[in-house]
């Protein structure tokens, strides 16, 4: 096996410019594996918003809109200046700031039009609640005004505090929904699309390049080992090479995130990323029989997975992505094995009903890693006939 | 033209050039000649002042020279053991740009580069990127950057290292074309053939200091060894060898695979004693070679070790 | 001369295809696909209507006006809910584990909600009952208070609600995620100019190739040459900027502020940023080139990445818990400021990060000018 055992030393001896993407992608999934709470909440939790509360009048009713809008979200300490308030908003100190016009409650009570000025960071979720909350006091306390004549600012200002009091008891059925669902996980195996084909790219073209330089290839040729046999050994290192990255990559989410591990989903998740692996591998050779230096291939391996994993949404959810964007990107494979692992995690039954869409989406990678390989080979044979 | 004096460079705890003196008159071509490591680069480098040295006075054109020395520059032609060249430019643009850093004026540069790309015979050429070149031809390229704005002095570093033996002549031609233009040449190598043919004076390098030099002549004088004989030799035992070696004029006799190599000091003779030996003692023997000695043997001589291993 | 070595070191700069590719048609093509995966991002996001269903407690008393009010939102083209009705509280059990529905009201004195996590649309719908049954609490307090209440339009007001508030903006323009991720790949195509810096100082410094020592070797000052060159190398890098802005400004319609100028003068000062980086680097670590590239690319990418490029929450993180490290970040750097120019309406933070990059370019300069004004060196 020496063609075998030469690959294998080329694969070790760039392990480095591999190993920079593994380390970043695992800089990012370390992060957000801090960042996102460890534990699914049993509980029903409504994210609150960070807001700045600058009120230019303090009527008992501000006072007790106040206190109301702070159950609800987490109000922020924020002196009135433009500067401040802006540098607050662009390092989301804050994401809503709430300014109460002076005269606000006067017109308010009177039935007048004025409004409160909010300035806040676009698609934020959590600011929808505040624009509820918010509504639903100052709605309240118009009505009062309106048909309790004579209650004075005071008055009010508890009744709305009495009305408003309590919350919805809500009730979670944790068992209902998939582990996975919206999981680390699920946002590991996403990523993991990045980097398994940046590492695939980067690892087997360049290893494939060395084999294919004009002087090893005659040089090959003129020995004892038949065209066949060198071929397979060159598959078989870089199957090698390519279930080792699956394995060491998969293995990091094992460490990260050991709840998913005994779930259905898992499994559905390591059979789809294998899948995948083969693909992107078969993906590798195929340009490496295309390319003619090693320059061009870490451009192609660039431009190919930050391509394919931008519009098929690896890092941008495909639910937010433009529809013609996702009808480009169902071309590549990265589309099909996003959409089939986005499926996978939400999945709670394991019945063929439920399967059959993601396993659809596993057939067409498996037709594109078809693809792949049977262009490689005619490319290759075409090439070796005009040598 | 060169005058170096006394030049003492170190690297850490290795003496690269050990007080170091040459002298190089104009319209010569000098040859600096030394095994790989004897300091011929590090002297060079030091001359054309890339290397801070400790000790020593070099002077280039009588005016002490330093990196600012422009006037003496512009009349320096160089020529680096490696190829220096840019990729991205083409023959005839590489010629033009390091042409371009001594010679402003357009038209007389244009006539310079196009005489210095007949001058290498790269004509067919000037469109070509380096990487596209064979060895020699880019060997050739790195020659006439060197030479394009005819320099008085040329400075060539192993211009012949890897070349072939057929663009090495046409190198060596070409250099001695320039000395009889009016340029004086410094010429460094490990070759001794190429120095022989080449260089009227040499220093012989070793370890960081000259160990000799002067007109090969002068050079090959001051050895014993005046003749060196080979003699296809049949049989012969150890009593008659050493009463070879007894013969008058024989500094050495040694028998190796049916050869008696004899080598014999400078007074004639020797070889005409050693044959009557031979017919005396009726010894057979077939072919009879003789040589005068080469730079090689003075370099033996002196050091005790071959030129090249 | 300085013309001819500015002219000839263009052109061989200009001819290093991969240099070209990585600093300006790399770029190009990441602008696109970010535009491609962001478009869609800064759009109001359509509401889909949630799938929710209704358990009757059996008491009219509560069922009536609350299912009323569910009926009344679920109605129409902009229904809030695709409302059903569930016979028991087992059938929507079972619609809610099949995911036919998001979540399920039961009706009574107090209504619940039975949902099977907590994403956006169970809060919407807990917002509903909340809003439901503050107004009920209201609607009744105001009853008693008084009872003619009801007969002068109580519940008709109570139906015409109101927005009490407006968005306005607290600058020129609105904070916009999206735009800080071409921000970053302006400023990373800057950071990747060094390259052009490095390859100056491989040309000019003798102990690095041979080249550069056959260039010290002619009567020309070596400072003078390194600034024809770097000249050079600043020229193409601006000018492959310059394009970028071109194209993500009218090709993307990427929206840089009002300030045109200040957006080129900073175009330029993050390019004489990025090819002094490159020198300075290339000066200091002078073994092989392989490593220089490595230094360039880490710093490069590590940097953007920092400032948000593969993941937009790592800025904010960086500026929360390191701020230091933020001001350090030559990436970003240029990229808040290009953000500045777009938020602010001073110039007072533009000028800031403006002056920092000042600063990093004196710096990167000075060091390298101490490097190379050396000509003569201690080994080859």
């Amino acid at each position: 096996m020496p063609v075998f055992k030469v690959c294998l030393k080329i694969f070790r001896k760039n392990w480095l410019s591999v190993s920079i993407y593994i380390v970043i992608f695992l800089a990012i999934a370390l992060l957000i594996s801090a960042t996102s709470v460890s534990e699914r909440p049993t509980t029903f939790s409504q994210k609150k918003a960070r807001v700045a509360f600058i009120a230019e009048e303090q009527t008992p009713l501000v006072k007790g809109f106040r206190k109301e809008l702070s159950r609800s979200t987490t109000i922020v300490a924020l002196p009135d200046q433009s500067e401040k308030l802006q540098d607050a908003l662009y390092f989301r100190q804050v994401t809503y700031i709430l300014r109460i016009p002076k005269g606000f409650t006067e017109s308010v009570l009177s039935g007048g039009k004025m409004q409160l000025e909010k300035t806040v960071v676009p698609n934020s979720i959590e600011n929808t609640y505040v624009d509820l909350n918010v509504d639903q006091y100052w709605n309240l306390a118009r009505l009062y005004a309106a048909h309790d004549p004579g209650i004075s600012q005071n008055g009010l200002a508890s009744r709305l505090r009495a009305n408003l009091s309590g919350t919805t008891p809500v009730v979670m059925k944790t068992e209902n929904a998939a582990k996975t669902s919206d999981s680390f996980s699920m946002f590991y195996f996403n990523f993991l699309a990045y980097t398994l084909s940046a590492v695939l790219i980067m690892g087997i073209s360049t290893a494939m390049m060395v084999f294919r330089r004009r002087d090893l290839r005659m040089r090959h040729y003129c020995s004892p080992l038949k065209q066949a046999n060198v071929t397979m050994q060159l598959l078989a290192a870089n199957l090698l090479f390519a279930g080792a990255s699956w394995a060491v990559l998969v293995g990091f989410c094992f460490l990260l995130d050991p709840q998913s591990i005994v779930t259905m989903n898992m499994l559905y998740f390591l059979i789809n990323s294998l899948l995948f692996t083969g693909c992107i591998a078969s993906l590798s050779y195929l340009i490496s029989t295309v390319l003619k230096s090693l320059n061009a291939v870490s451009a192609v391996c660039n431009l190919i997975t930050l391509g394919t994993c931008f519009i098929s949404g690896v890092f941008v959810p495909q639910e937010f992505l433009n529809s013609t964007v996702l009808k480009i990107a169902s071309f590549t494979p990265t589309y099909w094995y996003v959409q089939a692992n986005t499926r996978i995690a939400k999945l709670t039954h394991f019945s063929w009903d439920h399967l059959a869409p993601s396993l659809y989406s596993m057939l067409i990678m498996l037709a594109f890693t078809g693809a792949f390989i049977a262009i490689a080979l005619v490319i290759g044979r075409r090439q070796q006939a005009t040598n | 033209m060169i005058h170096v004096k006394n030049l003492l460079k170190r690297y850490g705890d290795l003496v690269a050039l050990d007080h170091l003196s040459l002298d190089i008159k104009e319209g010569e071509i000098f040859g600096l000649l030394g095994p790989n490591g004897s300091g011929k680069s590090t002297a060079i480098n030091c001359i054309l002042s890339l290397l801070s040295f400790d000790k020593g006075e070099i002077e280039i054109f009588g005016k002490k020279m330093t990196p600012d020395a422009y006037e003496s520059k512009r009349n320096i032609g160089i020529v680096m053991q490696n190829v220096a060249v840019f990729d991205e430019l083409t023959v005839y643009e590489n010629i033009d740009y390091f042409c371009g850093l001594y010679v402003h004026d357009k038209s007389e540069r244009k006539r310079l580069v196009e005489e210095a790309i007949d001058f290498v015979e790269l004509g067919n050429f000037k469109k070509f990127h380096p990487k596209k070149l064979s060895g020699g031809l880019l060997r050739r390229l790195n020659i006439a950057c060197g030479i394009a704005h005819r320099p008085k002095l040329i400075i060539l570093d192993e211009p012949t290292v890897a070349v072939d033996p057929q663009s090495r002549n046409k190198i060596l031609e070409g250099i001695a074309r320039l000395n009889k233009q009016g340029a004086t040449i410094v010429y460094t190598s490990h070759y001794m053939e190429e120095v022989e043919q080449l260089c009227s004076r040499i220093a012989i390098l070793d370890k960081g200091r000259v160990i000799a030099s002067g007109t090969q002549e002068e050079l090959k004088a001051m050895i014993t060894l005046g003749e060196k004989i080979t003699i296809e030799a049949f049989s012969i035992n150890e009593q008659e060898l050493q009463q070879l070696r007894e013969l008058p004029g024989v500094l050495s006799v040694q028998w190796i695979e049916k050869r008696l190599v004899i080598k014999s000091g400078k007074k004639a003779g020797s070889l005409e004693a050693v044959l009557d030996f031979l017919k005396t003692h009726e010894i057979g023997f077939g072919r009879i070679y003789s040589e005068l000695p080469t730079l090689n043997d003075v370099f033996l001589e002196i050091t005790g070790k071959q030129l090249r291993d | 001369m300085f013309a001819h070595i500015f002219f000839y070191r263009f052109k061989c700069l200009i001819r290093d295809k991969q240099l070209v590719f990585w600093t300006l048609l790399f770029p190009i093509l990441l602008g696109t696909f970010f535009y491609m995966a962001f478009s869609n991002l800064n759009d109001e996001e359509s509401f889909h209507p949630i799938h929710a269903a209704v358990v009757p407690s059996g008491n009219s008393h509560y069922d009536a006006s609350f299912v009323e009010v569910l009926r009344s939102v679920s109605k129409g083209k902009n229904r809030l809910f695709t409302m059903k009705t569930a016979a028991s509280q087992a059938e929507a059990d079972r619609w809610l584990k099949a995911g036919k529905i998001d979540g399920y009201f039961s009706s009574g004195e107090t209504i619940q909600l039975t949902v099977n996590e907590s994403g956006l649309n169970q809060s919407i719908m807990k917002s509903f009952v909340d809003q439901y049954r503050t107004n009920s609490a209201a609607v009744a307090q105001i009853a008693k208070d008084n009872p003619n209440a009801l007969q002068n339009g109580l519940l008709q007001d109570l139906s015409d609600r109101r927005s009490y508030v407006k968005e306005v903006s607290g600058s020129g323009a609105e904070p916009n995620n999206v735009l800080n991720y071409f921000y970053v790949l302006i400023a990373m195509a800057c950071l990747y100019g060094s390259f052009w810096g490095s390859k100056e100082i491989m040309d000019i410094q003798a102990d690095q190739t041979e080249r550069a020592a056959r260039i010290n070797t002619a009567p020309i000052h070596k400072l003078k040459a390194f600034i024809a060159g770097s000249l050079a190398a600043l020229l193409i890098l601006f000018t492959e900027i310059l394009i970028l802005l071109a194209y993500l400004r009218f090709g993307l319609k990427i929206d840089f502020g009002p300030r045109a100028g200040f957006v080129v003068l900073t175009a330029l000062l993050g390019s004489i940023l990025g090819i002094s980086f490159g020198a300075f680097i290339s000066a200091v670590v002078k073994a092989g080139e392989g490593l220089k590239i490595a230094c360039l690319i880490f710093v490069t990418m590590a940097g953007s990445f920092l400032s948000g490029m593969m993941y937009q929450n790592m800025k904010y993180i960086v500026s929360q818990h390191v701020p230091l490290l933020s001001w350090l970040n030559p990436v970003n750097l240029l990229t808040d400021a290009f953000y500045a120019l777009y938020y602010y309406d001073n110039l007072y933070r533009f000028a800031l990060n403006a002056g920092m990059m000042v600063l990093f370019i004196i710096v990167f300069c000075a060091g390298t000018y101490l490097i190379i004004r050396r000509r003569k060196y201690a080994r080859l």
